[in-house]
């Protein structure tokens, strides 16, 4: 199937605020509170976050299921705001799938088509172009209920890009299907996107699949762009203690800065003082918070700087994890590789060693 | 400060809902297609019978109604006659539907299709056929037990009525039951807690909302009904009556308008506690799976006592109706038994053909514009946002909350004359224009036939809006909203997507609004014209007059006629099974 | 398509229906107050020798009386048919019957008919009687009763029927004959006390010579009369089981045995007895004398179809439209000298019939009819 992209699909939103009326009381809740984005066409920027962080209203925002409390959304320069959804050049992919029960698959794949009003010889070609790019040839005649999820997955990625929109947007996909599937949708999406070059935001609140499948995360607390970054930059250089908590796993340790010098500040974190890297100057005496990723530890014998010990140890195979307590703090250790094979038992007392360049720092508060 | 904000906001999302709605015209005209109609069919005809009763006229006449001893004595009578049925009502509905889902018992389906006849029955049916059994003379009390029996009056009007409406009770709490998880009730058992204890402890708490439910819907059912009353109330009058009377008799409108407030009130309050107190507090998800298998009650001290009385039920009303069915074939029926087909000669040949033929071309016009409708509001309610939705549901509801008699006597106030608009310019011949021409009375537009269309959709579309209302609920709002983000407007959406996956919900709201267009009697009894005649309104005259045999013919017909029309729905609209299930569930 | 079909079916049987109802031409909306049957036959028989389509609704003299007031400005009937004459009196005082000197009205009795303003003529006669269930009786241990005294016995507790006044012609003209029967007993307590002997009494209150006790100066029956015939339908009352609408459903339900005693039109009782309660049913009279109708015809002011409602009016008073009652045994007496008397006919000699005024009984119709919907009828019953 070969797409001749006309359109650009260049997206972007503008102080955009959705209130939805309290339950109970008068007030109003802000789901997106003055969020403002722009993905360049075809990228694939995925809004991750909790539940209720107010990521699947943004992308019913960017559908046009919900109406902006104020704020503006354009595609290609053109203002979309208060465009009906069905009018939009986007195409949505639902977390249930939604395929229409009381039609076959060839149908459902054709029901944007018809709408569009195509004529009929070229429906059935670009039906069985889709049902042959995803795999789903001989599957025509079956009813969505006679497929198994990942069948259906395919039918629903297969009906939106049918209709070559400028936006694609994913809300949730693959949380319905197990682990192994999963794996494989994420790639298989991840590379039709590529192949085919559309603009694609993606809800999700699984990190791994936002790590492994997008150009940018955004990450969304409370109806409020936290960060915005590459999957490197978020995972890395978090700039909230909430990313940093919510992407992957992570200690935090309170300390001061006692000197600092341009992009360096000097910290002492569990006995051990590094120069760390800023993104903005520190002055001495600021507290601080340190980031350190359970996987940049590693346990060390001598237990001289910060004597802790192991509470408990999980033995993975491929890794080794351990909870450290002790000096009021709780750390959490993951060995890896060969150092996975070395066990250590629990109750023993150890400390922790790491880089210089594994420690992060985020203001306090 | 703050509220000024917040108003602020809330305006800028009306203007916002507005603006969803108005982006589709079709969405747009639908909905002020269906407001329109219900303001014009239901609302402004009860407005206008409220109106006239806080008229000049009518003030005074509350004082006198509620402090006079005769007509307190009424209401009393009105109250003691809700209330009993209601309880005798939900008690059987309750009885059928343990028996059906939780007891071990043999004619379990015999049992579950007699209890949904009375749907399909015209009404007072029950009442004639009761008076030919057990009336004073009645083939049982006299004929075999040689007891001049006194059905009138309160204990016959309790029985007749409780075997007509306890199927709505049935059907609620059937359903109920049915999505009680059993997991809750091996948890009680686990916990060792005995059948009876499970039974008091868990499964009627659980029901409590559905009881409820049923008792407040049997409450407002009996105090409207019209047609038992005048045939077995005796010397029993209660508000329906009286207010019949006041109007065919004296064609008192205001006083009949004023006994109607005093009817409407607590049926109104008891609607809307039913409908948004109990709703909300039931604590059973329909929708649920339940995982595991209900236990069976298999205990013969439980079991076969309560297999006797609801089988004792089941053979009354199989009695019941089986003198109905030979009554229409017998000269007298209970004096002389010998076979006749005269009256059905009658009805079909003679003076009823016109009645039945009206009738019937009256429904099957109303069912279509119930169904659809009642299955438009209920998308309208359940998916789109926009100010007055509520107001909207309940107007929809108003056709069955408010009983029969007094939209009729709203209609005969409002469409009795022509609401003529005259032009303020023009002259010495000023332009009029008939905004609504006359609807009811002597030469209404299609001899009232409008009217009576009217009357029958709005009472009919309750039932597919809640239908329909349950049946969406269950629907994801996603698999519309693909449809929406695959280039399809509402209204297409509508009609390839929602209409098809609620077709089962469409069908049994057709059913029920052909039933029960056929059946009703209160509301268009004060409609029918010389050249629109209707059937029930001929079997309360039959019946009044004693010519129990027409009444007997027309009614075998009229059942006939629905179950008819129930294949024909289920031929062209629906499946069988889905449609079924859905009946059963929800009705 | 399918799907489209049945909508298709309705729009086409509409379509088929209205023109029907549309057209105009020869058609006639009889208002017809005699039992059903009659109408059908008197209906067809009028169609067939006119051609002139005729509908009919069958209404209780009162119900019709209210229906034909509350659609006064746009009636939808042409011709009134049956039915006391109180309630055409009551009608014609109100303007809702129009005046028409039908050329075949010169043969009916002056008596039977509005012989000065012509607002309606009788179109028969008949008495009202009590029906009674003679088994019911029995088991209750009663006579059949021969006089309005008789039906205040206990034993007939929730026993009798009789319709409701206010809808039915019947069930008003039982009412009258009280009034009238009180106002008589108020005039022979007068005249006894001024010595007057039990002769010259009975013929002083057959030719309407009263002394003023019971009866004003008009000749119509006063207020104390009036509401003696109250006193005693508030007695009668505790042994009512229900009123009817229609002035002749008491009859089918003494047939039926459901009450003992109905008071109705005696020949109502007798087409009772033809129809399938031969035997069962039984027909008395009040001896202190019993009431009677002229079943009164008029032409509605202003209805939709004048010219056939004169043709019918002309047609229903010819012998042969008087000669089908018989046929569906409603055995009312003609009011044309010439038609047939059925044999089985009650003969109104035989009847001791009082001196009914019905043009006081119109005139007060609407005044008791409320009184009694107000008094009477929704009392509970000790």
């Amino acid at each position: 199937m070969t797409v001749q992209r006309t359109r650009q699909g260049d997206l972007e939103l503008i102080d955009v605020v959705k209130s939805f009326p309290q339950r109970e009381g008068s007030g109003v809740v802000a789901a997106v509170d003055h969020v403002s984005l722009a993905i360049p066409s075809g990228e694939f920027v995925t809004l991750l976050g909790p539940s209720g962080c107010g990521k699947t209203t943004t992308l019913r925002l960017i559908a046009g299921f919900e109406m902006p409390t104020a704020g503006r959304i354009l595609l290609d320069g053109k203002d979309i705001t208060h465009q009906a959804p069905n009018k939009r050049d986007m195409a949505m992919v639902f977390q249930s799938y939604a395929l229409f029960p009381h039609m076959t698959v060839a149908d459902n794949i054709a029901y944007g088509l018809q709408t569009a009003g195509m004529p009929r010889a070229e429906i059935k070609a670009k039906v069985a172009a889709a049902l042959d790019l995803m795999s789903l040839g001989g599957l025509g005649e079956r009813r969505p209920n006679e497929l198994s999820g990942g069948q259906q997955q395919r039918v629903a990625l297969a009906r939106s890009l049918v209709m070559e929109p400028s936006v694609l947007l994913f809300d949730e996909p693959l949380s319905n299907l197990d682990a192994k599937l999963r794996v494989q949708m994420r790639s298989e999406i991840r590379g039709l996107q590529r192949r085919l070059g559309i603009t694609s935001v993606y809800v999700t609140h699984d990190q791994i699949e936002a790590m492994s499948m997008s150009d940018r995360i955004v990450v969304m607390n409370a109806g409020r762009i936290d960060q915005i970054g590459k999957p490197h930059e978020i995972y890395h250089r978090p700039r909230t203690r909430f990313v940093a908590d919510f992407i992957g796993r992570a200690n935090f340790v309170e300390t001061t800065v006692e000197a600092a010098a341009g992009d360096r500040a000097t910290v002492t974190v569990l006995g051990k003082t590094v120069q760390v890297p800023v993104e903005q100057p520190l002055s001495a005496g600021t507290r601080v918070t340190a980031v350190l990723r359970p996987e940049a530890l590693r346990l060390v014998e001598d237990t001289a700087r910060c004597p802790m010990t192991i509470e408990q140890g999980m033995y993975l195979g491929a890794e080794t994890e351990y909870i450290l307590a002790g000096d009021g703090q709780r750390l959490v250790v993951i060995e890896s590789g060969l150092s996975a094979q070395r066990l250590f038992a629990e109750g023993q007392t150890v400390c922790v060693d790491f880089e210089d360049e594994a420690v992060h720092l985020l203001p306090v508060g | 400060m703050r509220g000024g904000i917040v108003r602020e906001l809330a305006v800028r999302r009306y203007l916002n809902q507005f603006r969803r709605i108005f982006q589709d015209p079709v969405l747009a005209i639908g909905l002020i297609l269906v407001t329109l109609f219900l303001v014009l069919a239901v609302v402004w005809p009860v407005l206008a019978m409220v109106g006239e009763s806080m008229s000049e006229a009518g003030r005074p006449l509350f004082a006198r109604y509620l402090t006079e001893p005769t007509y307190q004595t009424i209401i009393r009578n009105t109250v003691v006659m809700g209330l009993l049925v209601a309880a005798v009502g939900t008690a059987l509905g309750f009885l059928f539907a343990y028996v059906q889902v939780k007891v071990q018992a043999p004619f379990k389906r015999l049992m579950h299709f007699v209890a949904l006849v009375p749907i399909i029955s015209p009404p007072f049916a029950v009442a004639t056929a009761t008076l030919t059994l057990f009336g004073r003379n009645g083939l049982i009390t006299k004929g075999i037990f040689g007891v001049r029996y006194d059905i009138y009056g309160l204990q016959g009007l309790t029985l007749v009525l409780s075997l007509s409406y306890f199927t709505v009770a049935y059907m609620n709490l059937k359903g109920m039951m049915q999505a009680l998880d059993p997991a809750l009730e091996e948890a009680a058992t686990n916990l060792g807690a005995n059948k009876w204890r499970i039974f008091r402890t868990v499964t009627v708490p659980m029901l409590i909302p559905g009881i409820l439910g049923s008792f407040l819907l049997l409450f407002v059912e009996s105090i409207a009904d019209l047609g038992n009353p005048l045939v077995l109330g005796g010397n029993f009058e209660v508000l329906a009556t009286r207010i019949y009377i006041s109007v065919i008799g004296l064609y008192d409108t205001t006083g009949a308008a004023v006994l109607s407030v005093i009817l409407l009130v607590p049926s109104l309050i008891i609607f809307v506690i039913q409908r948004y107190w109990i709703g909300r507090m039931s604590v059973v998800s329909v929708t649920g799976k339940p995982s595991g298998t209900p236990q069976m009650i298999t205990h013969p001290w439980v079991r076969w006592p309560l297999f006797a009385v609801t089988m004792g039920v089941t053979l009354l009303i199989i009695l019941i109706y089986a003198t109905l069915f030979v009554g229409a074939f017998v000269e007298v029926p209970g004096v002389n038994n010998s076979f006749t087909l005269s009256h059905f000669d009658f009805v079909i040949n003679g003076y009823g053909s016109e009645a039945m033929t009206d009738t019937t071309l009256l429904s099957a016009i109303s069912t279509p514009i119930a169904g659809l409708l009642g299955i438009l509001i209920a998308f309208l309610v359940v998916r789109k946002e926009f100010p007055g939705r509520a107001g909207l549901d309940f107007a929809g509801m108003l056709g069955i909350a408010v009983p029969g008699t007094i939209i009729g006597i709203g209609y005969l106030l409002v469409f009795n004359n022509p609401l003529d608009l005259t032009l303020p310019f023009g002259g010495e011949n000023p332009l009029t224009i008939t905004l609504i021409p006359k609807l009811t009375g002597g030469r209404a537009v299609l001899g009232g036939a409008l009217a009576i269309v009217m009357v029958f959709v709005i009472r009919s579309i309750p039932a597919a809006l809640r239908s329909g209302v349950a049946s969406l609920s269950q629907i994801d709002p996603a698999i519309e909203e693909a449809s929406i983000s695959l280039g399809a407007d509402n209204a297409r959406t509508f009609r390839k997507i929602t209409l098809p996956l609620i077709r089962p919900a469409f069908l049994s709201g057709l059913i029920y609004a052909f039933a029960r267009s056929m059946t009703s009697l209160s509301a268009i009894i004060f409609l029918t014209t010389p050249q629109t005649k209707i059937m029930t309104q001929q079997i309360l005259n039959e019946t009044e007059n004693g010519r129990y045999g027409n009444a007997f013919a027309y009614c075998v017909i009229l059942i006939l006629i629905v179950l008819v029309a129930i294949s024909v729905l289920y031929l062209t609209v629906g499946s069988a099974t889905g449609a079924e299930r859905t009946l059963e569930g929800g009705g | 398509m399918r799907r489209r079909l049945p909508l298709l079916v309705i729009v086409a049987l509409l379509l088929s229906v209205l023109p029907a109802q549309a057209q105009g031409g020869d058609t006639l909306t009889v208002l017809c107050t005699p039992q059903e049957d009659w109408c059908v036959a008197m209906t067809q028989a009028f169609q067939e020798q006119t051609g002139i389509a005729t509908s009919y609704v069958r209404m209780s003299s009162g119900e019709s009386l209210a229906r034909l007031r509350a659609t006064a400005d746009n009636p939808e009937f042409s011709v009134w048919w049956g039915g006391p004459a109180d309630g055409f009196i009551a009608a014609a005082a109100e303007g809702l019957v129009e005046p028409y000197e039908s050329p075949n009205a010169a043969v009916i009795d002056p008596h039977y008919k509005d012989a000065e303003n012509f607002t309606w003529t009788g179109v028969y006669v008949g008495a009202l009687g009590f029906c009674s269930n003679r088994e019911i009786l029995d088991e209750l241990g009663v006579e059949p009763p021969t006089s309005w005294q008789d039906l205040l016995n206990p034993a007939l507790q929730g026993n009798i029927g009789v319709a409701h006044p206010a809808t039915s012609g019947t069930a008003f003209t039982a009412f009258w004959t009280n009034v009238t029967l009180a106002a008589d007993s108020l005039e022979r307590a007068a005249m006894e006390e001024q010595g007057m002997d039990a002769d010259a009494i009975a013929e002083a209150l057959a030719a309407g010579e009263y002394v003023g006790a019971g009866y004003d100066e008009t000749g119509a029956p006063n207020q104390e009369a009036v509401d003696m015939a109250f006193e005693y339908f508030a007695q009668l009352h505790q042994n009512i089981l229900q009123y009817t609408r229609s002035g002749s459903a008491p009859g089918q339900m003494a047939g039926t045995g459901e009450i003992a005693v109905a008071i109705i039109f005696s020949h109502d009782c007798v087409k009772l007895q033809q129809e399938g309660f031969e035997g069962i049913l039984v027909t008395t009279f009040p001896e202190e004398g019993t009431g009677y109708e002229i079943g009164g015809m008029g032409i509605i002011t202003n209805g939709p179809e004048p010219e056939a409602a004169r043709v019918w009016y002309d047609w229903a008073l010819t012998a042969d439209a008087q000669a089908i009652g018989p046929t569906v045994n409603s055995l009312q007496l003609p009011t044309n000298p010439d038609a047939p008397v059925s044999e089985l006919s009650v003969n109104l000699a035989d009847v001791n019939l009082i001196r009914y005024n019905f043009q006081a009984a119109g005139e007060s119709r609407t005044a008791i009819v409320e009184r009694f919907d107000a008094e009477i009828a929704p009392q509970p019953v000790d």
